[in-house]
């Protein structure tokens, strides 16, 4: 960022911060038909995200940020607050209301939701790609673990049974999956193992932008916790651009450093992480907060 | 000639506004005004609650201060206003620049020793290579023995915790080192050991803003005490006219 103004006596510096590799602008999805009575109809201040109006259910709206490679973006809020409706949006899985979403890649920026369709699958398999909670929508659970690895694989071109198997095992190597498990039933795996399958499926062609909704929510608290670390450290080695959405604050500290909080479809506070933990300033986020402390 | 300050900080405010009792506003502290060099350490002493935590914290930016201005100077002759800049850029400078350590450990669930302080380092611009180096040297400085390199650092005591973060804060002389009672666990030799990494870093340069709760280590490593009261910079002393009453192992 350019920072032209001379404060006071000082020369002020210019600063070099990375710049976005996923770009969301007033991102909104509304379930049922609206206009700007309906919207004002819902709300923190209204308390909810249904319509008295119509019924319509405002899910997420004027949802903005910027996510920059080798950064994980929080999301927090709780039960129907509107984080997995931001992500799927994103993900191509619901289709947004209105918003724009930017996404920077070799061939220059991409507006994501001007995409027809299969431009949008290709999109979902070699540069964005998302960990779902149930491991049953990212995995084919018939499927063995290796072949579920070997989808985005063969979609982007791959040909060769043998580099696609190599890249399989590595993949499994680097999630923690034993080997000798990789041509077994994905549906005869363990809840953990199966979120390690889903996080190395998601890595297969080492996507730009990758969007994790709840992916410990459900295991038991030491398998989440090796899930956890995992992801931490795959964030850490690659330079992968996340949004790591989670009720749980003790997931959105070890793993994001920005994170926005959400509640009755609005984005109501979005700072550091560390500054939400302990300075957090919507009555929202300090409840959120304090219960997350308690 | 007077040097240009390595901090400035301007009318800073900080107060809380806590919803959940019936929005009731606490002052941490108001119009706060002091500067600091490159090569000085300056303490904060004041009564417990006087908003000495406060004041590091708001610097670092942990607590988002409700006005005023915190300039930093990060490159020869340029400064960054700490208060307005993004979140990106506050998560920059503070890799970059700041050392901050305070009395507890930070949690990292799961990270040993050497992870935690070899990360620091990286984050100051290191390779991954000479961030182990360094990290290794740090904590051989504090007196972290290597078996304690890979042990998940929450199993660790509280005076290694401390001896840990303070390794981490100092792997690579940052140009600002805030300081919040990095010694209030540590035993005679240890705590002898840091006292004496902390002057060093003073002599390299590095500018220090300091809690400490004993009227010893303020003497033996301040060069100014700013003395806070209920919030507000009420004096300025040498560290040799400081009363035991002014540190906060008053309380
Ligand atoms: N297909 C749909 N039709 C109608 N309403 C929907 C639909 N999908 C989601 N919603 C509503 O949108 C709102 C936001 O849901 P969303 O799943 O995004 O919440 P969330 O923050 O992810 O919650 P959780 O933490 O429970 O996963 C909720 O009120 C939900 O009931
Ligand atoms: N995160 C916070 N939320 C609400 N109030 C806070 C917060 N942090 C500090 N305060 C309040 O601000 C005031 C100053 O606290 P601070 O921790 O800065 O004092 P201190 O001088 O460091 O005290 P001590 O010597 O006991 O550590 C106190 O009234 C405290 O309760
Ligand atoms: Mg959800
Ligand atoms: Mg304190």
């Amino acid at each position: 960022m350019t920072n032209d103004v001379e404060y006071g006596r000082y020369p002020v510096a210019r600063l070099a911060v990375p710049e976005w590799m996923l770009k969301v602008e007033r991102l909104g999805r509304v379930y049922g038909p609206y206009d700007d009575t309906v919207i004002a109809s819902t709300g923190p201040e209204i308390g909810s995200s249904k319509s008295a109006v119509n019924g319509a259910v405002v899910a997420a709206w004027d949802v903005s940020f910027e996510v920059a490679a080798g950064e994980a973006l929080g999301l927090v809020g709780e039960s129907g607050s509107g984080k997995t409706t931001v992500l799927r949006c994103l993900a191509g899985d619901v289709a947004p209301s209105c918003g724009e979403a930017r996404l920077r890649t070799t061939e220059g920026d991409v507006s994501m939701f001007d995409l027809d369709s299969s431009a949008r699958r290709r999109l979902r398999i070699d540069t964005l790609a998302v960990v779902y909670q149930d491991p049953a929508e990212g995995l084919k659970m018939n499927i063995s673990a290796g072949g579920n690895i070997a989808e985005p694989l063969t979609a982007a071109g791959w040909r060769n049974f043998g580099k696609i198997r190599d890249r399989a095992s590595e993949l499994l190597t680097r999630t923690e999956v034993p080997i000798n498990r990789m041509d077994d039933l994905v549906r005869s795996f363990s809840g953990g193992m199966k979120q390690r399958v889903q996080i190395a499926k998601a890595l297969a062609n080492s996507p730009s932008v990758v969007l994790f909704d709840e992916p410990t929510t459900g295991l038991d608290a030491s398998v989440a916790a090796g899930v956890l670390d995992l992801i931490r450290s795959l964030l850490e080695e690659h330079r992968i651009a996340a949004i790591v959405v989670s009720h749980d604050f003790s997931v959105i500290e070890m793993l994001t450093s920005r994170c926005l909080v959400m509640q009755h479809g609005r984005v109501v506070e979005n700072a550091l992480t560390d500054q939400l933990l302990e300075d957090p300033h919507h009555p929202y986020t300090q409840r959120l907060v304090a219960a997350a402390r308690a | 000639m007077r040097r240009e300050p390595v901090l400035d900080v301007r009318r800073l405010n900080k107060s809380f506004v806590l919803h959940a009792v019936s929005d009731r506003t606490v002052v941490a502290f108001a119009d706060i005004n002091f500067t600091l060099s490159a090569g000085e350490h300056v303490a904060l002493a004041g009564m417990s609650g006087a908003g000495k935590s406060s004041l590091l914290k708001s610097i670092y930016r942990t607590y988002r201060p409700d006005s005023g201005e915190v300039w930093l100077q990060i490159h020869a002759g340029e400064y960054v206003d700490m208060c307005s800049l993004t979140d990106a850029e506050v998560a920059a400078i503070r890799g970059h620049e700041i050392g901050y350590v305070s009395q507890f450990l930070r949690s990292e669930p799961r990270r040993g020793a050497l992870e935690i302080v070899a990360r620091s380092a990286r984050q100051r611009g290191m390779t991954d290579h000479d961030a182990r180096e360094a990290a290794a040297a740090a904590l051989h400085r504090v007196g972290i023995e290597e078996r304690l390199w890979d042990v998940y650092a929450s199993v660790l005591s509280g005076g290694e915790k401390q001896r840990v973060n303070l390794a981490a804060g100092t792997v690579h002389p940052p140009r600002l080192l805030l300081l919040d009672e990095p010694l209030s666990a540590l035993d005679p030799e240890n705590r002898e050991r840091a006292l004496t990494l902390i002057a060093s870093l003073t002599h390299r340069g590095v500018a220090v803003v300091s809690i400490f709760h004993d009227l010893e280590a303020i003497q033996r490593l301040a060069s100014r005490v700013l003395v806070l009261e209920k919030g507000r910079l009420v004096a300025e002393r040498s560290p040799d006219e400081l009363d035991e009453r002014l540190t906060s192992a008053a309380r």
